[in-house]
């Protein structure tokens, strides 16, 4: 536990001199995302810590090696939480392989992704130079905004050094209504409630039940949930189903099989997507399951499973790629970052 | 600051394109009165919301549609001439200020809203539309647009998406980064790209966050899909007044600490109290040293909740004067003062200078000391607004334009609170942009490592620097004369 930036900069100064790829490791919880890489390590788990947290200010600023699980502990003695629910993967992963993978939970709709909770990052470009974007305040629009660009890039920009989030109170209250219900009675229920005021913080269908989490203070959720109706799961059984949604142990692909994943408009209808396992996010996120590597629907990314080597994000049109590509030069001319981990061709 | 005449017709430009030939081309794109040459109908184009900065433009043009704003671009990448696109012109930074030997792209006629999805909470808009437009036009599905910064009657989802605006209730829902699902955006070559998705996230590289708050210099948006709110049932405004600023900052952190985010949470000073009150006559306590005004919303259940939390926490933080809206009206009465806050300072000085850095919660107190003796040491007042709850400072520079070196005076002691907001922190501009005005500020906020990257991104989008040049990101040339001024 320490900071390690000055080794880090020399390491990618050293690859940036030799050309050498460089492949970013630190908890190894997602090595089963995007494409397969290879290179020389960049191991980050020692760089972790936390540099600071203030409660007040709602910010905590940590090393990119942090763990997601000590982030969780610290914050929960001030009765705070970070905002977009990640995995924490049994305590594996970390802060900077959160962002760089852009892996938020149930509460999506709600509180917002990685970026909607991103003040500002540590980034050390692919020519070894450490670089601070964004920062610890709320608002703040001077340069581009390269702290949100990293959410997604799989680390192909920059190796993400420390972060800061904007973190926010825990929920006073929390209940978790289900209701039996089919994949297409639950997609209608979910816009037609997702349109109302009320706390909802998830609402996820999966094998013939809906469930519906409501979280706020005491008396908000109280009357939410009478107006919903549902039976009411224990906080034990609650607690166990979304902690399956958000660690991804909901739906693993087994042997042979792919898992799909596709984010879009929550009113897309249902027929249009085949084999749905799991509709979250209140429909916006759909989970498919196949038994071979072919893509269901064009939309949807190859999430976890199939050939690795395959183009798993799916297409790119060519003027996006073209500008992606200058973009990823602009950051690392000779592509030695976590090369190939997003396309092939980045 | 200067005001140029038009450049003579037969003029060859630096790019070395000839501006009859351009202006020909450009009028066979549009029609006749979408291209605006002369001196006195470009007037009113001069300039954005910070009117000290003034430039004419080369042409004014104002497309009707897509393809339009595509063959400008085009004709500005094959002729290299600079291309400043605008919106309602509301800014406050001189991000939309003219380029002498460019052209002027107002999207302002690109102002339909195609679609409204009431199912998904979403809505599609061309640029042109304006902010509080798009919300008026939602309400009858019980929704509205967050972002909603003071000038939202007439500032363009566009220019938004451009400066990434906020407003008072992006506390609780966010800027309008937090808020945007999907631009589409004309590159400097003409084409059309899509940044973005229908949904929550995309696979890859966040482009269209880079997007928003990117000031024009890396395409030029066409259209946006927004997220709409749904209205909560219960909207409650309370305002507290103090005999101090730093109790009144204390307070905002206390309850901030305490789990309570409300849906804005706006403080004034002893100054901006009193020209506020004298203008709008909403009642607010005149004795009060700093007022906090603070709207809570939900449902009935969470309202009630809060407000009793809230009210406890202010008291407990020695607020001598409490007062609950008891109806929509007091409440607009409650909030009318501070929206008027900017005009209500335009009546007690003849001339304003609004800024807007954002600090640490915790160096309100620190800050508003500092910039008191700040205010002392150049003899000018300053009142002090500002949206206490995520700490983005709008002090209000009063002076005198007409008095010889006053303006000066003023820019300077500008620039003063915004390397103090840096230097406990904090960021020279929170919601405003860096335009023309804050580029002095940039080499103080970032390293030259950092602007160069920005630089390398620019080049990524616009290599020829044809988009909004001379804005936002400070080239190494400007640095270094900056730092040397800074030293020498």
């Amino acid at each position: 536990m320490g900071d390690l930036t000055q080794q880090l900069v020399q390491q990618i100064q050293h690859a940036y001199a030799t050309k050498t790829p460089l492949k970013i490791e630190a908890g190894n919880t997602k090595t089963y995302l995007g494409r397969e890489t290879s290179g020389e390590v960049v191991d980050m788990a020692s760089h972790s810590g936390v540099i600071s947290y203030s409660a007040t200010e709602l910010v905590i600023r940590a090393r990119a090696g942090t763990k997601i699980s000590l982030l969780n502990n610290l914050l929960a003695e001030q009765h705070q939480r970070l905002p977009f629910e990640p995995p924490s993967f049994a305590g594996a992963a970390t802060i900077g392989g959160t962002v760089a993978a852009n892996q938020t939970g149930a509460s999506r709709p709600w509180f917002g992704g990685v970026k909607d909770s991103l003040l500002g990052l540590g980034l050390i470009n692919g020519y070894g130079e450490a670089m601070q974007f964004g920062g610890q305040v709320m608002k703040n629009v001077a340069g581009f905004d390269v702290t949100r660009l990293q959410c997604g890039a799989m680390g192909s920009l920059g190796l993400i050094t420390e972060v800061s989030i904007k973190v926010l109170p825990e929920f006073k209250a929390g209940h978790t209504l289900s209701f039996e219900m089919t994949a297409e009675a639950a997609l209608e229920a979910m816009l037609r409630w997702a349109n109302l005021s009320l706390p909802i913080t998830g609402m996820s269908h999966m094998q013939g039940i809906l469930y519906v989490r409501l979280q706020g203070g005491e008396s908000g959720v109280a009357s939410a949930s009478q107006f919903l109706g549902g039976a009411t799961l224990t906080p034990k059984v609650a607690e166990q189903f979304w902690q399956s949604i958000r660690e991804g142990s909901a739906l693993q692909p087994q042997h042979d099989q792919t898992l799909w994943r596709w984010s879009g408009s929550s009113d897309r209808p249902l027929h249009t997507l085949p084999n749905t396992a799991l509709i979250n996010w209140a429909g916006a996120e759909r989970w498919a399951l196949t038994q071979s590597s072919n893509c269901p629907a064009d939309d949807l990314i190859q999430y976890q499973g199939g050939d690795r080597l395959a183009e798993v994000y799916g297409a790119t049109s060519a003027p996006q790629q073209a500008l992606q590509q200058r973009i990823k030069h602009a950051f690392d001319p000779h592509g030695i970052l976590n090369a190939g981990r997003l396309y092939s061709w980045m | 600051m200067n005001t140029l005449s038009n450049a003579p017709a037969e003029h060859a430009l630096q790019g070395g394109a000839n501006v009859a030939a351009l202006i020909s081309e450009l009028k066979n794109i549009l029609p006749a009165s979408g291209v605006i040459l002369s001196t006195e109908s470009q007037r009113p184009f001069e300039c954005d919301g910070l009117a000290v900065y003034q430039q004419l433009p080369l042409v004014t043009v104002i497309p009707e549609n897509v393809s339009q704003v595509q063959a400008i671009l085009r004709l500005c990448h094959l002729h290299r001439v600079p291309l400043v696109p605008r919106g309602a012109g509301t800014g406050l930074c001189a991000g939309a200020m003219p380029h002498a030997e460019g052209v002027l792209l107002v999207v302002t006629k690109l102002n339909q809203i195609l679609h409204i999805n009431h199912d998904t909470c979403t809505a599609t808009v061309q640029p042109g539309v304006r902010n509080l437009a798009l919300t008026e036009a939602v309400a009858p599905f019980g929704l509205y647009y967050a972002p909603d910064p003071s000038s939202q009657i007439a500032c363009t989802i566009g220019g938004n998406v451009a400066e990434n605006s906020g407003g008072v209730h992006c506390l609780k829902y966010g800027l309008t980064v937090n808020n945007l699902l999907q631009v589409t955006m004309v590159t400097i070559d003409g084409q059309l790209m899509t940044l973005g998705g229908e949904g929550l996230d995309e696979p890859g590289m966040d482009l269209l966050s880079l997007m928003v708050g990117s000031e024009g210099l890396l395409g030029v948006v066409v259209e946006a899909k927004v997220k709409l709110l749904p209205r909560a049932p219960r909207v409650q405004v309370l305002l507290a007044a103090y005999d101090n600023v730093t109790a009144a900052g204390d307070a905002v952190a206390a309850l901030i600490g305490q789990g309570i985010i409300p849906a804005g949470l706006e403080m004034m000073d002893h100054l901006a109290i009193s020209a506020a009150e004298d203008f709008v006559k909403v009642g607010y306590p005149t004795d009060a040293q700093a007022l906090l005004i603070c709207e809570l919303d939900g449902t009935d259940a969470e309202v009630e909740e809060q407000l009793a939390l809230v009210s406890e926490c202010f008291k407990q933080h020695g607020a001598y004067h409490i007062r609950i809206a008891k109806d929509a009206t007091e409440a607009a009465a409650l909030w009318q003062g501070r929206k008027a806050a900017f005009p209500a300072v335009g009546r007690i000085s003849p001339d304003y200078y609004c800024m807007d850095g954002t600090i640490p919660r915790s160096q309100v107190g620190h800050v508003l000391t500092r910039i008191s003796e700040l205010s002392q040491f150049y003899g000018l007042r300053v009142a002090n607004v500002f949206h206490a709850g995520d700490g983005n400072l709008h002090p209000l520079i009063l002076f005198d334009a007409s008095i010889d070196g006053e303006l000066e005076q003023a820019e300077l002691l500008g620039g003063d609170i915004l390397t103090l907001c840096v230097d406990v922190g904090g960021t020279i501009t929170g919601e405003h942009g860096v335009g023309l005005e804050k580029m002095p500020q940039m080499p103080y906020q970032f390293a030259d490592a950092e602007l160069a990257q920005f630089r390398r991104l620019k080049a990524a989008f616009d290599s020829e620097e044809l988009l909004n040049p001379g804005k936002a990101i400070p080239t190494l040339k400007y640095c270094q004369e900056y730092r040397s001024l800074q030293h020498g």
